[in-house]
This record gives C-alpha cells, sequence and structure tokens, in this order.
C-alpha cells in the first residue's frame, strides 16, 4: 500500500534510513523462505562462504547457531552497559556528596556529611539504571531500530516471519546479486521472491521446501486460511 | 512431531514443556493471540467490571485522602506506621516474583519460565504501580511530593539521601523503570507478530508503532539477546536490592524487632515467596479462562510450588533465628517484642501469619499437592495473606509496644484503610485485565525458541567453523569416548 | 534465547552415549594428587605437633589459631557438602561431572569431627563466656548462661560434626554406589533427600557459626552471621572444585587417562568452568551484600553494643586489614570475575580461583582475630596451624580420590553434562 504522508516524513529521519541501503527507491530485494531453522542455517552458511555480505535471515525466534552461520561478529551492547553502568553510579554517589557534604549540609543523627555507607543503595540503584539504559537504548542503536518502514514489510508472505517461517533476504547492492537466488534455492528455500524498488513483489522460485534433520516444521503446517501468493 | 530425545530427562523423564497436539510455532502463535483477537471470554468482562469497581473505591479513597488529610487512616500514636506501609511492602514483594521470574530463571536457564514470564512481568508492573501509590499518598500533602526528586529549586531544598525512605523513591522507581524496559524488549517480537497480523489498519499502527518494525532480523537478534542477557543480569542483583532497600525502611532504626541484620534476604526471600503465589493464583485463573492448559501446564505449577516451599522454608529460618537471637543478645526489649508477638494482643495475627507462611506451603512436600490445581490455588491464596500478616506483625507489634509502657496502645484501621487496600486491588486487576485483552500474555518467540524443533539436528558439519579459542584445546582422543562433534550424517 | 542446555550434536543421545568406564576417570597411578596423601599427610601431622608444642605457653593465642585453621578449611568441606545438596536439589544436569569432585570434598568430614576434639578441650582457654567467674559479675552473659555453657557447647559441636559427617559421607557412598549399579533411581532418591539435608545443613551451619565464632565476643550478636558464614563457604567451595577439576585433568600420564591428559581431560570443558565462574562471581557479589548489609545497619543505628564489633575491626591496626578486605574480596574480583573471559580460560579462573581462596582466609582472619584481641598481623602459629589442618586436609581428600572415579559414572546425567554448552 502506498506510505501515508506521516510514514514518507518517518522514513526520512536518518536512522530510518537503515544506514545500510543506497538509495531506498532503486534498492531491489530478494526474499527466500525457508520451513524450518535447519535449512535456514544451511541457506546461511552458504550465503557466508559466498562472500555475500548485503544479506539477513529472519527469524521468528533467535535461531541457535545462525549466528555463526552468518558469520556474525559478537555484539558491542556489553560496551554500552558497562559505560552507562559505572557512569550512572558515579552520578549517583557525586549527587548525593554534592548535596550532604558541599550544598546544603546537614548534621543527621551524628553522621559524617559524606556518609557513604547511607549512600550505597541510591548509587548502586542508580547505577544499574544506567546499565539498564544502556542495554535498552545499545541494542536499539546498534540494530537501528525503530525503523517502521522496510522495503521487507512489502511482501505479504513475510508476516510469517513473525509466526513459523525462517527468512532470507539479500539486498541488490550485494556484490553476489547475480547468483543470490540460485544459492537460496539451492539451499532448499521453499519459495523466493523478488522485491522491487516501487514496492511490488513478484515470486521468482518455488521450491519443493527440503527440510534437513528430523525435527522440522513440516510443510503441511501451514496456517488454514492462508492466502497463497498470486 | 518428533521430540528430541535430548529434552526427555533421563531420570524424571520430564514431559514436554508444551503438551498438546498444536505444540507447533503456529500453534503456539494461534493460542496466544486468540484472547488478543477474538472477543474475551464472560469471565474477563466480569472481572474487569468488578476490578473497575474497586478501581473506582480506590480513586475515592485517594480523593478523600487528600481532601481530608492522613487522619482519615487509624495511623496515630503510638503506631505512626500502619496500613499504608504494610501495602506498600506488600505490593512491592508481589513484583518480585515477576522479575525472579523473567531474570533469575534466565540465567538459571530453566526453560519452563517462558510461558509465565510475560504474565509475571506484567504482574510485576502493576504490583509495582500499587505499590508507589502509597507512599505517593501518605505524605500528607501529596502535591509537593515532588520534593523528594533531586531536582535544583528556589529553596536550596534538597532530598535526606541519608534516609532509607529516599533511597526506597530511587529503589522502587528505578525498579518500575527497569522492569518495564524488560518487559518491553521482551514484547517487541510479540508486538511484532500481532503487527503482522492484525486486521484492522488501528491495530495494525498501535502494535506497528511500539514493534519498531521488528522484522526478526538475526543480526538484531543478536543484539537483542545480548540485552536481553544484560538486563536479566542487571535485574537480578536489582531485585535483590530492592526489597532489601524496602526491608532497610525498617532494619536501620533502633526498634526492636525492626533492627536486626537478617531483614534484607529474608525481606527478598519473603517477597519472592508472596509473588510466586500471586503468579500461581494469576496463572491458576488465566490458563483455563484463556484456553493456555497446553502452555501453562503441570510441570510450571510444580516448578513455582518448590520455589514456594524453598522460599517459605527461608523465611521460616528467619523466623526462627530472629527468635533465638532476642533470646541470645539478652535484650530484654527485643525478647519482650517477640514474646509479645506470640501472646500479645496481637498474637492473632502472629499466629495466622505463622501458619498461612510456615504451615500452609509444607503441602509442596508432596508431588500432588504441586500439581494439583485446588490445592495451589489455597495455599497461594493462604501465602498472600499470610505475608500480608508478616508485614503488619513486623510493622505493628514493634511501634504499638516498644520501649516505655506509658507509651503503649492498640492500632485499628479505619474503614479508609480498609477501602484504600482493597481498591489497590482494583487497581492491579484492571491493569491486569487490561493487559490479558491487549498484549499477548505469553512470550510467543520465547516458547518457540524452547520447543525441540527450533534447534537445527542434524546438520552436516560447518565447513568453516569459528576459530577456537587458544584456551579451547579440543578434547584429546581417548579410547572409547566418541568426540562430541556430529558424526555426519542425519540420523 | 532461552538457550538449550542440552543441545547437542548427533553423537550423543542420551543414554546411548558411549559409557565412560570407572578406570577411565579413575585417577592414574603416577598422578600429582595422589602425591597429596604422603605430603599432606607428613606437612600436616608435622605442622600441627609444631603448632602445639609452638604454643604450649600460650593457649589463647594456640586456639585462636587452631580455630581460625580449622574453621577455614571446615568451610571448604561444608561448602563441598552445600554444591553436592544443592546440585541435587536442582536436579542440574550440567554439573555431573564435576561433582564426584565435591563429594570427595564433603567427604573429609569426618576428619574435622576428629580435628574439633581439641577445641571441645580448649573451650575454657579459647572463649572468655567459660571462664571461670566470666558470669558473676556480667548479667548479660549470665542470662545467655543456659546456651553458653561448656557441657551444651561440646555436645552442639559433636552434633554439628556427626551430623556433617554422615550427610558428607552418606551422599559420597550413595553416589559410588551409582557407579556400578548406574540405577537411576539412585538420582531419585539422593534428590529427594538433599532438600531436608539442605534444612540441616542450614541449621547446624547457622548455630556453629553462632557457637564457635560470633561467641568469641559474646556480647555481640547478629542475626545474619550465619548467612555470613554461608556465603564464603560458597565462594571457597566454587573456587576449590574450579581448581581441582582442572588438577585433574592434568595428569600424570598412564594408560587410562590418554596420552597426557588427566582423567577429567576432555570431559570437563570450558564451559563448565564458565558455570562455575558464573557461581563463584554471584556468591562473591551474594557475600558482599550480606557484609555490606550487616556493617551498614550495624553504623547506621549507631548502637553501642552493636558497633563495637566493627569498633575492634577499625582500631588497632585493623582498619587496614578491613578495607584490604573490601578490596580484594569485592572490589577486583568483581570487576575479574565478571569477564566473559575470564571464565572461559582455564589458567585466568585459576588465578582468581586461589585469590578467592585466600581472600576467603582473609575473611576469617578479620573475623576471629580482633574477637581474640589478636594484633592484625598473622604469626608463625597462624601459619603452622594453616598447615597442619590444611596438609591433613589435602590428605585425607587425597585418600579419598585414590580409587574411586572422578566422576560419577552412573548418573542418568552424565550424558548431559558432557555435551553442555553454556549461553
Amino acid at each position: 500500500m502506498s506510505q501515508p504522508l506521516l510514514s514518507r516524513l518517518l522514513s526520512r529521519l536518518p536512522w530510518a534510513k537503515g544506514g545500510d541501503a543506497t538509495d531506498p527507491a532503486e534498492l531491489r530485494l530478494l526474499l527466500a523462505e525457508y520451513e524450518s531453522p535447519g535449512a535456514l542455517i544451511l541457506a546461511a552458511r552458504k550465503m557466508r562462504d559466498a562472500g555475500c555480505t548485503r544479506w539477513d535471515a529472519h527469524s521468528p525466534f533467535p535461531v541457535h547457531g545462525l549466528e555463526k552461520a552468518m558469520g556474525l561478529k559478537s555484539s558491542m551492547v556489553p560496551l554500552f552497559v558497562l559505560v552507562l553502568g559505572l557512569g550512572g553510579a558515579a552520578a549517583g554517589m557525586a549527587l548525593q556528596w554534592w548535596v550532604s557534604a558541599v550544598e546544603y549540609p546537614l548534621l543527621v543523627s551524628g553522621k559524617p556529611m559524606f556518609s557513604w555507607p547511607a549512600f550505597v543503595p541510591i548509587t548502586f540503584e542508580c547505577g544499574v539504571l544506567g546499565g539498564a539504559l544502556g542495554a535498552v537504548f545499545g541494542f536499539l542503536g546498534l540494530a537501528r531500530l525503530p525503523r517502521h518502514h522496510h522495503p521487507l514489510f512489502a511482501s505479504q508472505r513475510f508476516e510469517r516471519m513473525s509466526d513459523d517461517r525462517f527468512f532470507l533476504s539479500v539486498e541488490s547492492d550485494d556484490p553476489h546479486w547475480d547468483r543470490a537466488a540460485d544459492l537460496l534455492a539451492e539451499a532448499g528455500a521453499s519459495r523466493i521472491e523478488e522485491i522491487g524498488g516501487d514496492g511490488s513483489v513478484k515470486e521468482v522460485h518455488r521450491g519443493s521446501g527440503i527440510t534437513s534433520g528430523p525435527t522440522s516444521g513440516t510443510a503441511a503446517d501451514t496456517a488454514p486460511g492462508t492466502s497463497e501468493e498470486a | 512431531m518428533a521430540r528430541a530425545v535430548a529434552d526427555i530427562d533421563p531420570v524424571e523423564h520430564r514431559p514436554a514443556l508444551v503438551t498438546g497436539d498444536d505444540a507447533s510455532f503456529h500453534g503456539i502463535t494461534e493460542t496466544v493471540v486468540a484472547p488478543v483477537e477474538w472477543k474475551p471470554p464472560l469471565g474477563w468482562y466480569l472481572t474487569f467490571a468488578v476490578s473497575l469497581a474497586f478501581l473506582g473505591l480506590f480513586g475515592v479513597s485517594i480523593a478523600w485522602l487528600i481532601w481530608e488529610g492522613v487522619g482519615v487512616w487509624g495511623n496515630n500514636q503510638p503506631v505512626g506506621w500502619g496500613w499504608p506501609i504494610v501495602n506498600f511492602v506488600f505490593w512491592v514483594g508481589i513484583g518480585h516474583a515477576g522479575t525472579l521470574i523473567s531474570a533469575v530463571l534466565f540465567l538459571f536457564r530453566q526453560k519452563w519460565r517462558t510461558s509465565i514470564n510475560r504474565a509475571a512481568e506484567a504482574m510485576t508492573l502493576f504490583a509495582v504501580a500499587c505499590a508507589l501509590t502509597f507512599p505517593g499518598i501518605h505524605t500528607g500533602r501529596p502535591w509537593v511530593d515532588y520534593w523528594m526528586l533531586p531536582a535544583p529549586n528556589q529553596m536550596s531544598m534538597w532530598p535526606q539521601f541519608r534516609s532509607p525512605l529516599m533511597w526506597d523513591v530511587f529503589a522502587v522507581s528505578i525498579y518500575g523503570l527497569v522492569s518495564l524496559l524488560f518487559w518491553y524488549v521482551g514484547l517487541i517480537p510479540d508486538l511484532a507478530t500481532l503487527r503482522d497480523r492484525a486486521t484492522s489498519r488501528v491495530r495494525q499502527v498501535a502494535y506497528g508503532i511500539f514493534a519498531l518494525g521488528w522484522r526478526g532480523s538475526m543480526r538484531h537478534w543478536l543484539h537483542y539477546e545480548k540485552a536481553y542477557l544484560l538486563l536479566a543480569g542487571l535485574a537480578t542483583p536489582l531485585v535483590l536490592s530492592v526489597h532489601s532497600v524496602v526491608s532497610f525502611d525498617f532494619a536501620v532504626s533502633q526498634l526492636p524487632g525492626w533492627h536486626t541484620t537478617i531483614f534484607p534476604p529474608y525481606f527478598v526471600a519473603g517477597a519472592i515467596f508472596s509473588g510466586m503465589a500471586m503468579v500461581i493464583t494469576l496463572m491458576v485463573i488465566c490458563r483455563v479462562v484463556f484456553k493456555l492448559t497446553n502452555l501453562i501446564t503441570p510441570l510450571h505449577f510444580d516448578r513455582m510450588a518448590k520455589l514456594i516451599l524453598l522460599t517459605g522454608t527461608i523465611v521460616g529460618y528467619a523466623y526462627a533465628t530472629e527468635f533465638f537471637v532476642a533470646w541470645y543478645s539478652g535484650n530484654p526489649f527485643e525478647l519482650f517484642a517477640f514474646t509479645n508477638r506470640a501472646m500479645g494482643p496481637y498474637a492473632w495475627a502472629y499466629w495466622i501469619m505463622v501458619s498461612c507462611n510456615v504451615l500452609s506451603p509444607q503441602v509442596f512436600w508432596f508431588k500432588k499437592a504441586r500439581t494439583s490445581i485446588p490445592v495451589l490455588f489455597v495455599v497461594s491464596i493462604l501465602v498472600n495473606i499470610g505475608m500480608w500478616f508478616e508485614r503488619f506483625v513486623i510493622v505493628v507489634t514493634s511501634l504499638h509496644r516498644d520501649f516505655l509502657p506509658s507509651s503503649w496502645g492498640y492500632f485499628r484501621p479505619s474503614f479508609w484503610d480498609i477501602a484504600t487496600f482493597l481498591g489497590s486491588f482494583g487497581l492491579f486487576f484492571t491493569l491486569f485485565c487490561l493487559f490479558v485483552r491487549y498484549l499477548p500474555m505469553v512470550a510467543m518467540s520465547e516458547v518457540k525458541g524452547v520447543l525441540p524443533q527450533a534447534h537445527a539436528h542434524g546438520l552436516p558439519p560447518d565447513a568453516t567453523p569459528e576459530k577456537p579459542i587458544a584456551d579451547e584445546a579440543p578434547p584429546r582422543p581417548r579410547p572409547g569416548l566418541a568426540r562430541p562433534e556430529p558424526e555426519g550424517s542425519p540420523s | 534465547m532461552a538457550h538449550d542446555d542440552a543441545h547437542h550434536e548427533d553423537a550423543h543421545h542420551g543414554h546411548d552415549a558411549p559409557k565412560i568406564t570407572a578406570d577411565r576417570v579413575a585417577l592414574p597411578a603416577g598422578h600429582p594428587l595422589r602425591r597429596l596423601l604422603p605430603v599432606g599427610g607428613a606437612v600436616g601431622a608435622l605442622a600441627l605437633v609444631a603448632t602445639f608444642a609452638l604454643g604450649l605457653g600460650h593457649p589463647h593465642e594456640l586456639y585462636s589459631s587452631y580455630l581460625l585453621a580449622f574453621f577455614y578449611w571446615l568451610t571448604l568441606a561444608l561448602g563441598g557438602l552445600f554444591f553436592v545438596l544443592l546440585q541435587f536439589a536442582t536436579r542440574a544436569g550440567w554439573s555431573v561431572v564435576v561433582r564426584r569432585v565435591a563429594e570427595h570434598v564433603s567427604g573429609t568430614l569426618p576428619l574435622f569431627a576428629l580435628l574439633f576434639v581439641p577445641l571441645a578441650l580448649a573451650v575454657g582457654q579459647l572463649y572468655h563466656w567459660s571462664e571461670a567467674g566470666a558470669m558473676d559479675h556480667d548479667p548479660l552473659l549470665a542470662g545467655k548462661a543456659p546456651y553458653l555453657n561448656e557441657g551444651f557447647f561440646i555436645t552442639r559441636g559433636v552434633f554439628f560434626v556427626l551430623a556433617w559427617s554422615l550427610l558428607g559421607w552418606w551422599f559420597r557412598r550413595r553416589s559410588m554406589a551409582q557407579d556400578t549399579s548406574h540405577d537411576p533411581g539412585a538420582t531419585r532418591f539422593l534428590q529427594s533427600a538433599s532438600a531436608p539435608a539442605l534444612i540441616v545443613f542450614a541449621v547446624t551451619l547457622t548455630f556453629a557459626s553462632f557457637d564457635w565464632v560470633m561467641s568469641l565476643d559474646p556480647h555481640w550478636y547478629s542475626t545474619i552471621f550465619g548467612v555470613y558464614i554461608f556465603a564464603g563457604c560458597a565462594v571457597a567451595i566454587f573456587s576449590l572444585v574450579s581448581l581441582l577439576s582442572m588438577a585433574l585433568e592434568k595428569g600424570g600420564g598412564s594408560k587410562s587417562g590418554g596420552p597426557s591428559g588427566g582423567p577429567l581431560a576432555g570431559l570437563v570443558t570450558v564451559e563448565h568452568y564458565h558455570d562455575l565462574g558464573k557461581l563463584l562471581f554471584g556468591f562473591v557479589v551474594f557475600w558482599a551484600y550480606i557484609a555490606f548489609s550487616q556493617f551498614m545497619l550495624i553504623w547506621y543505628s549507631n548502637i553501642p553494643e552493636e558497633t563495637v564489633w566493627y569498633r575492634h575491626r577499625l582500631e588497632h591496626g585493623w582498619k587496614a586489614v578491613t578495607i584490604l578486605l573490601a578490596v580484594t574480596h569485592f572490589a577486583i574480583p568483581f570487576f575479574y570475575l565478571i569477564l566473559r573471559r575470564t571464565k572461559r580460560n582455564r589458567p585466568l579462573l585459576a588465578i582468581g580461583c586461589l585469590w578467592m581462596l585466600a581472600v576467603h582466609w582473609l575473611d576469617l582472619f578479620w573475623l576471629i582475630k580482633p574477637a581474640v584481641g589478636a594484633g592484625p598481623m598473622p604469626t608463625l602459629l597462624d601459619l603452622l596451624a594453616f598447615l597442619g589442618t590444611g596438609g591433613l586436609f589435602l590428605a585425607t581428600l587425597a585418600w579419598l580420590m585414590r580409587k574411586p572415579a572422578t566422576v560419577p559414572v552412573g548418573d542418568p546425567r552424565l550424558a548431559e553434562s558432557l555435551s553442555f554448552e553454556n549461553m
């Protein structure tokens, strides 16, 4: 559906551009659907080994082992937590010290002005607050979220990303864009769609949905009432 | 549906965490979003109506309090702290189980938590909301409550940071905020599910805004999981510290029965004890009303009942230690405080507390009791009654008879004490009803992640495995022992 | 994100896993830990004799040093018991491969029944309240007489050490019996028994700490004291189990251990150390929380009857030790053990564990010595008593380890433990 005014404005925000696309209007995407976590991992390994860079995997829950299969480096979130956590604790202690020992010292039951044992609880709490804010905003910042508009949402099949299907998307500025569809199909995609820069979606491949291993969601496990792609 | 052997515990032959025919990813989605997408059952409307009524009572009580003043309550000399602080500690305590389930059980890799953690965390948020109203309204001039915040002002006035009541302000507010953040982060993938399934534009936008454009990207999941782990790691000491700070309200004083060093861990154990009981009460009702019986199973109740038994025993240990040391100390005031509790004018409250807290959970030594819904429901309510009385006994008995007999008195709650307390349940249940109506009460993405089919088994070995860290030498070949690596072909 | 702790590759399928036989994991004949028996025994006996010889003229110093040493090694043994009971009570799968080590540690508890005898005989030398005439002019102490009297004190002490010996010996024996029987029923039974055993453990440890350490200062009291000692036990045992497991991974080279690996080589992985490290870190923080709570509450109310205990630890040179304790037992280990890198690297973790064992001694030194009026510097008697008790402890441990499997080969959760992967 066409983007309303507010959405278009929001998508102009610097972080909403995703930082990883050239010009949204020219970007095309391949979206491959897989039916099990195992198939997704195999496909990811293929993409990683082929040297693809502008691609991503999508799943309704984090698939164990997928980050290795994609060759991802570990997250920098802990750094945010550490810095903001220590900073928060320092700020909490500094505030209490300044208020109680410098700005308006009051003698309370004979306790010293800098009653550090009494300041520990709030210092600790402020440290935890800083750490938590670091975790949340570190995560959102590193993931460049919120990003309410993304070309992937044009695909109706993609709605099953949050339900029970696994997807792999490749952007057209990937070095191996030309081979991408073949790679994805080889890995057992049950369906591959191409999403144009204008939001158009067309199916380019329909596979048998090869699954791997004894445990998998089966092809028969389709939600009743799901419309088949035109 | 094939079940990986790994999920069957060889000793207890643990049943699967998710039972029933529909234990698939899609099945979970359908089960969990059903209460949100369909009209709620009649039970929900009845509960919501009753909750709103009590919420109204809460509003009226607060309005009357602000209009008339704190004198409408029973607080007076010698018992200057009465029901409001008891209610505050009661509600904060209940909140702690939610964080325990979300954070602590996550760190301990207890997969069974995934069916109940969303509702438990929501319970935490609502309990903290209820808790915070009491310090908010009890100040006598609630319109200047903001003086408790360290904001520069024209009076050069600052909060008194040496006071445990100030520590409470920070601790409980930060606890509420961090719990909110933790709960919200966990919600993001599930909000995406609701957004993707939305049939009306209003729902799509409402859920979509808060889903932040989540698209299940593994690159995002990487950061998400790290943030979740760190939030869990932060929330754990936070939970310990918050109820410890609450216990400091009493323990930093010089009052017999209040000033004792075991209060911090004792209060924390008691908080988890009462909170877990409230989770059981809520889950017993919700799983039936919202048809979640395949997700919240007897196994979950078994585990929760064991936690109740554990924390109840710790509370019992604390009672015994306090009693012994009260004698051992040789401090006549301390000893009197305890004998007065058991045999003085409030003995009735004391024995309710002991029988509810120490005796009733003992049934959970028996597995039959741990998995019997009626027993669980009754004991969980008794535990919460007992824990309310514990706070009541601690607060009131130490105050009504302290050092000077001529100051002794007897505290009676007023009508408005009772109305405000009952009204707080209205706030809690109203919020909870709204939660189950509009948000998924089970963490779908987490439950899916612990299903056996969530793991890729039988994959060929990775051609480019992660480079091993230097200290992790590969296991030495040992005769007769297969290397813990895949043999190759899927079985 | 709820990580499947049983995720593993196909080779291990529950009961189909290749069975690890008892002689695969037996302690090889030439293993260095075996030498602990003669060496520890000799050093221990000699050092103890030297302690008593040297201390004969100064019974108060002698027995306070002896108490410190006795209590230190006892907290390690009790920690072992706690570890075993905890793993059974929580039905833990990850820890099976390191549990036998803890069972051996808890099996040394009967030694402490023996080592308690000198303490029992010397109550009058150590505890002020037992001195003749101490209660005549002190109504407060006199009021405690029903509890603080030599007869009841010794009876309680005997009861505690016997209870611990029984629990430690019994759980170990049952677990070892499972090595041959492979009966899962044994695990079920021990699981059921572990919960009441934990209650017994908690109560006995609490009163033992009250009796042996807290009553050194009989006017003082703290309801959290038992929990504080417990926290120290926990810190000590996670350190000790990690170190012993690492020692058992290295070997003396023999047919059973493989080329140069010890009995645990290839079985205990970095994943297990990560978990042990996490638990160690958690209990370090827990210790600090308990220690600070006790301190802050007493500081805040400022009641002289209570603050005097801290005054003793802030005067006459003890202030430096107090600060040292806070820094070395909490501040440094907090930042060291929080790193994932440290917990997943054997040498780094080993340093951390040795450090914690050392500062645990400092903690007990700080608890006990000021109460007996000693100065802040450790003495020769302290060292000799430490070597004496420690030597005997290690010798007993080596003796217990010499025959049985170092891994509970019959435990049904062993396969899960072997293939365990962390978050």
